[in-house]
């Protein structure tokens, strides 16, 4: 009778109820929103180009999840020929004094993606902003504030965290990204462990890394695969 | 800190009310238990408490449990997951169903207790008091994975001292019985010793053929080791981790000696630490 019992549960209980514990042991997919607005970031703004010099423009398209995507066509424009012309590769020709808009598009999907920079021709050339900042604020339950600046060169630049920032030190695996989404690390640039928690620091970033390459200072959680907090970069 | 809560739980849910607790094994006795424990967590106690969520991570302990009498009043007792499995899943993009982080598993050996309990009570005493001496053995491993954030174990090898005490008693023709206990728990390699407490309480139904019961466990931690943001790990085997877990067993006897146990757990507090239900299924034999 306790065999017959014994079997009973082997093979209506224990045997079912481990298969299906295998089961659940399988990875399985976790689904993250993403998406984000596709766009084309002109990497080297310009104010004012020298009228009779050449400016070569670079730009990137990011698509909906902010990856980078290097092989799209872009076609560039300028609204005042006469002021400005430009060909498919971005070099532009400052010919008179004046202010036109520099245009770089693409298409994705049905949609056209475009980006639009004005541009002064005149006495001299002027480049972009050579500092970007953003406030850094807390997307969960721990503490993470503070401000920062993003300045330098490519291949050299400087992240500096301000005296008002606090993040928490109970987390393990705090990791510092720059990313062109949110939400997500794919393609995001790993700056490093977060080994201060309170205070001033900075963070020297090489690998060819540009000031307008992304638009985010992303907080992650390495062993819980998830954000903690983040900075638009302004 | 995940160990902590594994480890934790396992041993209570494998420790049934014919074992463990204020009473140890008389002298050739026994009581055995295989069993599988699982949690796949997809959010966890934050620092303050509240409940974040995270990649769901599982992970899965097959084990074996064992307590034998050396004397009437000395019980060695054994704690062997010679099967763990930690995973987590894979992090996909909604928008284009891609992987953006590979799920990774390690399977391992997964750390082990061995531990002494002595009868300070004399056997048969209306409140049975026991000590138990502990020590967690590091056989598991403690980084796997290309992020080396997947562990069947902490690395650590820890110690801990606790008393029990426990009492039976009748409520009409049900007999109930009760156990308490508290303990310190030293640890190696930076991570912050801690003060476990916890209660059980248990009633036999059906000639006492089943049982039903229900234990409170608690950790609190000292907090004398590193942060876990300053520690070498970058596993969710935190240091400093805190919580008080409810665990619900039930155990039926098909034999005299052989059963089946099922038990649910769930930390309703906690620090740091997965904030998703435990389950664990087991065969037992009671050499009683």
């Amino acid at each position: 009778m306790g065999r017959i019992l014994i079997l009973r549960l082997l093979t209506r209980g224990i045997i079912p109820a481990g298969l299906l514990i295998l089961l659940s042991g399988c990875i399985g997919d976790d689904l993250i929103s993403d998406e984000v607005e596709p766009e084309i970031r002109i990497l080297n703004p310009v104010v004012s180009i020298e009228v009779g010099t050449t400016y070569q423009f670079e730009a990137r398209f990011f698509n909906n999840v902010g990856i980078d995507d290097p092989g799209r066509e872009l076609r560039w424009s300028s609204s005042e020929t006469q002021i400005l012309t430009i060909d498919d590769n971005g070099l532009a020709r400052a010919l008179a004094l004046g202010t036109t808009i520099v245009s770089v598009e693409t298409d994705f999907g049905s949609d056209i993606i475009k980006e639009n920079l004005t541009v002064v021709v005149s006495g001299e050339t002027v480049t972009g902003g050579d500092t970007r900042s953003g406030v850094i604020v807390s997307t969960s339950s721990y503490v993470l504030e503070g401000s920062f600046t993003l300045s330098g060169a490519t291949g050299d630049l400087n992240l500096d965290i301000d005296a008002s920032y606090k993040a928490t030190s109970a987390l393990p695996g705090l990791y510092l990204y720059l990313s062109n989404n949110p939400n997500s690390t794919a393609d995001a640039y790993e700056v490093g462990a977060v080994e201060v928690f309170e205070g001033a620091h900075s963070y020297n970033i090489k690998d060819n890394v540009g000031l307008n390459d992304y638009d985010y200072l992303l907080y992650y959680c390495k062993p819980f695969n998830v954000k903690v907090g983040e900075g638009k970069i302004e | 800190m995940k160990k902590i809560f594994i480890v934790l739980l396992t041993i209570t849910s494998a420790m049934t009310l014919i074992a463990g607790g204020g009473w140890p094994q008389p002298k050739g006795k026994g009581y055995f238990k295989l069993s599988e424990w699982w949690i796949v967590s997809d959010q966890h106690y934050t620092d303050v408490g509240r409940i974040d969520p995270n990649i769901t991570i599982g992970v899965f302990n097959t084990s074996l449990y064992a307590e034998y009498g050396f004397t009437d009043r000395l019980t060695g007792v054994l704690y062997f997951p010679f099967f763990s499995r930690n995973y987590y899943n894979n992090q996909v993009s909604a928008t284009t169903l891609e992987i953006i982080i590979p799920g990774e598993a390690i399977n391992s050996i997964g750390d082990t207790d061995l531990s002494l309990k002595y009868a300070i009570s004399k056997p048969g005493s209306k409140i049975a008091f026991a000590a138990t001496a502990l020590l967690g053995l590091p056989l598991g491993k403690d980084s796997g994975g290309a992020l080396n954030n997947l562990q069947t174990g902490d690395g650590e090898f820890n110690q801990m001292l606790r008393l029990d005490a426990g009492t039976s008693f009748n409520v009409g023709s049900l007999p109930f019985y009760s156990n308490v206990y508290s303990g310190v728990n030293n640890r190696t390699n930076d991570f912050s010793d801690e003060f476990r407490y916890g209660a059980e309480l248990g009633v036999g139904l059906l000639n006492k053929k089943w049982w039903i019961n229900a234990k409170l466990d608690a950790v609190v931690s000292f907090k004398n080791g590193l942060p876990s943001g300053l520690s070498n790990s970058t596993t969710i085997f935190a240091n400093n981790a805190e919580y008080t877990s409810l665990t619900m067993e039930t155990a039926y006897y098909v034999t005299d000696k052989l059963g089946v146990s099922v038990a649910y757990g769930t930390a309703f507090s906690g620090k740091i630490i997965l904030a998703n239900p435990s389950y664990s299924v087991g065969v037992f034999l009671d050499l009683k």
